[in-house]
């Protein structure tokens, strides 16, 4: 079930050696939304990553820190303003026959399975209209053939009877079926989910999961698995990746920057998460420290917060770790093998420099 | 440890309630709440954890007398007991004695804090309403002061109190809402799913402010989520729901090692321990039952991967669990002596436990500050 990655492959985008490897790749990825007051908001600041055939990665991070941008983006659901995205090695097509054709290959799951299925239409109709744009030509005796397989593909039984209902007619887990299946139609390369369980009960998150990693396997799909649970991306990941307010600031094999985080950012959202290994007087001790590392933090002068609206690191005024070097723009430092981190507190000048 | 449902010593219990059914009437009623009793300790945090649709919600609102038609409870009794007072029977209050009692004794935060708040008031005139409301005789200067106090006790800046709910975050928002529930000093809040829609950095800050309150004020909670590994970490006691009936009560900080009944078990197991071995991950088949239907035997018994002969047809009733501390109860017949208590099979604990404590200590306790 647990997807464990062979040789831990170094994943920093600015590397482009062995690109037959990756199905998708993201160059410098960058989305700017225009605001009020013609004041442009960053919401991707240079994002690479590459997803190879077969493999799961995770973009992990807080809402707002980007992470449905960059899916919606890669998807061609918003402009982005700068950067590339390759499929296959090719450019992506922009428009036209060109983007026509990437969507095909490229399809997106999104977070509410409520809301991405038309209530008007039965779910063969759902998944007949993607098949019939990809074969004209099909009967429909072949069509019904092709939605029963799909269905049954993701374990929505009987196909005939699910095949005639509506959206309103089935359970929030069926309906993420559904729009798997949706997806899966176009015999697309890679998948990009967003959010694709966190809206459904908890005891169906798992068969969910496990049936979009089980799809990967058998259609050697490149899957983009977008969350804000790190226990999640962990088991159904070989690689994360962690966003922070439009950049990525920790990335690397799913077991290494788990139980190994190197960055600040990927310590507190760890922390944060309940674990149940820890005994009563455990957590206790847990919450008093948080709760002294805030109260040391909250005293911090407000020109202190000022100064930092530079180019320097922007997660430094939460960060425990924050040094004076921090208002200088953190570099991407290897902490392992294929394991990266954009914080100045790996860079062994920085630690000259603050405290030499 | 406190908390408790043993019919020991009558211990300062803040609230009992007894074979509550809740119904919503349609032409086929649906029974959303069957037969629940709990009882809460004073100054202790109850939990109540259950999916979508298990009736955890309708049974809160009915504990805090707020359903409203087609909702209507249809037998039980809920009894509340004041500091140093007499109990006295929630559902037989009316009019200004129930008004007394909500936000008096009892307050409720709700998940949606955007829409707990009335965007078009100021921050403090929402505090206003409420003293108005239940403190008549306050003038207006000491209400800012309250209201300025109250912002300040749970991390707001106190000038906020002239902003607007649109002016500040979810996890602000979420930390206005919970200043207003504790505005008259409840002896009791009832915080269902509050910190949901928040990540989760914010979502363990707001969680260590109620806790740091709770120490402070000294307030009983009822905590309602569907997040089982959170409540395990925040109660003293958990009631797991399912299909409208408690299936486990149990004490929090032992049952996440060793769960009685079947679906407890399967519930943790859905929550994928971030840290441990990689295993094979499985959430739970299959889909809870059609609460307007009658439910014959255990209504968990499609679903559970130990059901057995007298499952189908006997209805379980909420037993003893054999060799576990007093009160920890679960409604499954694997514990019950007529059939035999044979127990829950080990090969369902969530994690296979080194010993009965779950697991050794030793692990590095995680630790980082929250937001600054």
């Amino acid at each position: 079930m647990s997807e464990r990655s062979g040789a831990p492959e170094a994943s920093g985008g600015q590397s482009v050696s062995e690109p037959e490897a990756s199905v998708l790749e993201v160059r410098d990825l960058v989305v700017d939304f225009r605001q009020r007051g013609g004041v442009s908001l960053r919401a991707v600041d240079h994002v690479s990553f590459r997803i190879k055939q077969g493999q799961t990665v995770a973009l992990v991070g807080e809402s707002g820190s980007g992470k449905s941008t960059v899916v919606r983006a890669v998807g061609q659901l918003v402009r982005a303003s700068g950067g590339t995205v390759l499929l296959g090695g090719r450019p992506a097509g922009r428009r036209g026959r060109g983007l026509r054709a990437y969507r095909k290959r490229v399809q997106l799951i999104f977070q509410d399975p409520f809301a991405s299925l038309n209530p008007m239409h039965t779910v063969r109709h759902h998944l007949a209209r993607p098949i019939m744009m990809l074969h004209p030509g099909h009967s429909r005796a072949r069509l019904d053939e092709d939605v029963t397989a799909l269905l049954r593909s993701v374990n929505l039984t009987p196909p005939d009877e699910i095949a005639r209902k509506y959206p309103h007619e089935l359970s929030g887990g069926q309906r993420q079926r559904v729009a798997i299946a949706r997806a899966l139609a176009s015999g697309p390369d890679v998948l990009l989910a967003d959010e694709p369980v966190s809206m459904l009960d908890v005891s169906i998150r798992l068969e969910i999961l496990s049936l979009l990693d089980r799809l990967k396997r058998e259609r050697n799909l490149a899957l983009l698995y977008v969350t804000h649970d790190l226990a999640t991306a962990r088991h159904f990941s070989a690689e994360i990746m962690v966003m922070y307010r439009g950049e990525i600031v920790e990335r690397g094999p799913a077991d290494d920057v788990i139980l190994n985080s190197a960055h600040p950012y990927t310590r507190l959202l760890a922390a944060a998460a309940p674990d149940p290994s820890l005994s009563r007087e455990q957590l206790a001790a847990a919450r008093k420290a948080r709760q002294r590392a805030r109260a040391a933090r909250a005293g911090r002068s407000a020109e202190y917060r000022e100064a930092a609206l530079g180019d320097g690191c922007r997660f430094r005024l939460r960060c425990p770790d924050a040094m004076d070097v921090c208002v200088r723009r953190p570099p991407d430092v290897a902490v392992g093998a294929g394991h990266r981190a954009l914080c100045w507190l790996h860079d062994p000048k920085a630690a000259v420099m603050t405290r030499g | 440890m406190t908390g408790g449902t043993g019919d020991t010593a009558p211990a300062d219990v803040i609230l009992r309630a007894a074979h509550v059914s809740v119904e919503y009437s349609a032409r086929r009623p649906t029974r959303a709440v069957r037969d629940v009793s709990l009882e809460l300790r004073r100054g202790a945090v109850l939990g109540v954890a259950g999916e979508s649709g298990c009736g955890k919600s309708t049974l809160a609102y009915a504990l805090a007398r707020l359903l409203r038609p087609p909702a209507r409870m249809t037998g039980g009794s809920v009894e509340f007991t004041p500091a140093g007072g007499q109990p006295v029977d929630v559902l037989a209050l009316e009019g200004e004695e129930l008004r007394r009692f909500r936000w008096n004794k009892v307050s409720m935060v709700f998940q949606s804090a955007m829409n707990a708040l009335n965007p078009v008031t100021s921050i403090g005139r929402q505090f206003s309403d409420i003293f108005a409301a239940h403190r008549p005789g306050m003038d207006s200067a000491a209400r800012g002061r309250r209201a300025r106090e109250l912002l300040e006790m749970v991390g707001i800046d106190p000038e906020r109190i002239h902003g607007f709910p649109h002016e500040l975050s979810g996890g602000m928002r979420q930390r206005v809402v919970i200043a207003m529930a504790l505005a008259l000093e409840p002896e009791l809040v009832i915080m269902d799913e509050p910190t949901t829609a928040l990540d989760v950095v914010v979502q363990r800050e707001i969680l260590d402010e109620v806790e740091r309150l709770r120490e402070e004020l000294g307030f009983s909670v009822i905590f309602i989520t569907h997040d089982l590994s959170l409540l395990l970490e925040v109660s003293d006691w958990l009631a797991v729901m399912y299909a409208g009936q408690i299936v486990e009560y149990a004490p929090a900080g032992e049952v996440g090692a060793a769960p009685a009944h079947p679906y407890t078990a399967a519930l943790l197991a859905s929550f994928p321990d971030m840290r441990g071995e990689r295993r094979e991950l499985r959430g739970i088949p299959g889909t809870p039952p059609d609460l307007r239907e009658d439910l014959a035997g255990c209504p968990y018994q499609p679903r559970c991967r130990f059901a057995f002969e007298p499952c189908g047809g006997v209805t379980p009733v909420p037993v003893p669990v054999a060799g576990r501390a007093g009160g920890w109860l679960a409604a499954c017949h694997l514990h019950d002596p007529r059939f035999g208590a044979r127990g829950l099979p080990a090969s369902a604990r969530p994690r296979p436990a080194a010993g009965s404590a779950g697991r050794p200590a030793g692990e590095e306790v995680p630790v980082a500050g929250g937001e600054g």
